[in-house]
């Protein structure tokens, strides 16, 4: 029998990234590829420890786990990896960080069909 | 100006005139609040953070003004390659105000330095982030 659960939450995901997903590109050092990616929560996050406050923007992006592919080889997000995104001139560098006590990663689904990657912007840079 | 504020203007500025082993300039702020994305160049924050007072002789008061020095900057990897330079700034800053008198505010004196963060592990694992802070106190007449 087949799992409707799977196909179901398969075929959500093939909607997400059909018509709700943009081209960024995932960066590993040297090593990038060119991904399909839906953002999944843009927030802005404050934090202080003693007394010294950074500020950040951080954003989830939900990408298929087989589109993760660098170097021909299927991998899994790390943290310190990369993820550019460009709008209007600009490109926006977000780094694969831990969201408080979350890890930088995981699946955003229980299929493991996409991944949910938290960043948080590191720089801007005129293209 | 007040006591605190001048001792931390003093100290900020002879931050700025030493020659250390990585260039930056010295800013003195109440609160450091950096967007991460600014912190890619290394920050030092001078805050005036305590001042103590406490009667000295009859005319004058005894002052301890405790100063606050954050050395910021986001990081690559964290390799030892990348941070034991920082922490080695870090030393040199301590060294350079211990056993001395403020350049600009000579009646200012060292009195000890506390180094109670060398780095905090809650930047470095949230915004792969080198943060560390160092107390340095200050005696003077008044």
């Amino acid at each position: 029998m087949s799992d409707m659960l799977r196909h179901g939450q398969s075929w959500l995901a093939a909607k997400l990234t059909s018509h709700a997903a943009h081209e960024v590109v995932y960066r590993r050092d040297s090593l990038q590829a060119t991904v399909l990616a839906t953002i999944g929560k843009t927030d802005a996050e404050q934090e202080s420890a003693d007394g010294l406050v950074t500020r950040t923007e951080v954003r989830d992006y939900l990408i298929n786990t087989v589109s993760l592919v660098l170097d021909g080889v299927q991998t899994l997000p790390q943290r310190g990896d990369e993820i550019l995104e460009t709008d209007e001139g600009q490109v926006f560098i977000y780094e694969v960080l831990p969201m408080g006590s979350d890890r930088a990663w995981r699946y955003s689904d229980p299929f493991r069909l996409k991944l949910r990657i938290h960043t948080k912007l590191i720089a801007t840079e005129d293209m | 100006m007040s006591t605190v504020l001048q001792v931390a203007d003093a100290v900020t500025s002879q931050l700025n005139a030493a020659a250390l082993s990585q260039s930056f300039t010295a800013e003195r702020l109440y609160i450091p609040n950096f967007e991460l994305a600014k912190l890619n160049q290394l920050r030092v924050t001078v805050v005036p953070s305590e001042l103590h007072v406490r009667s000295l002789d009859r005319n004058r008061n005894s002052y301890e003004a405790e100063i606050d020095i954050a050395v910021q900057k986001k990081f690559k990897q964290g390799s030892n390659a990348e941070i034991d330079p920082l922490i080695a700034l870090v030393e040199e800053i301590a060294d350079l105000f211990r056993l001395q008198r403020l350049a600009s505010l000579p009646a200012a004196i060292w009195s000890r330095t506390e180094h109670q963060v060398l780095y905090s592990p809650e930047h470095w694992e949230q915004y792969r982030q080198f943060t560390s802070l160092l107390t340095v106190f200050f005696r003077l007449a008044r």
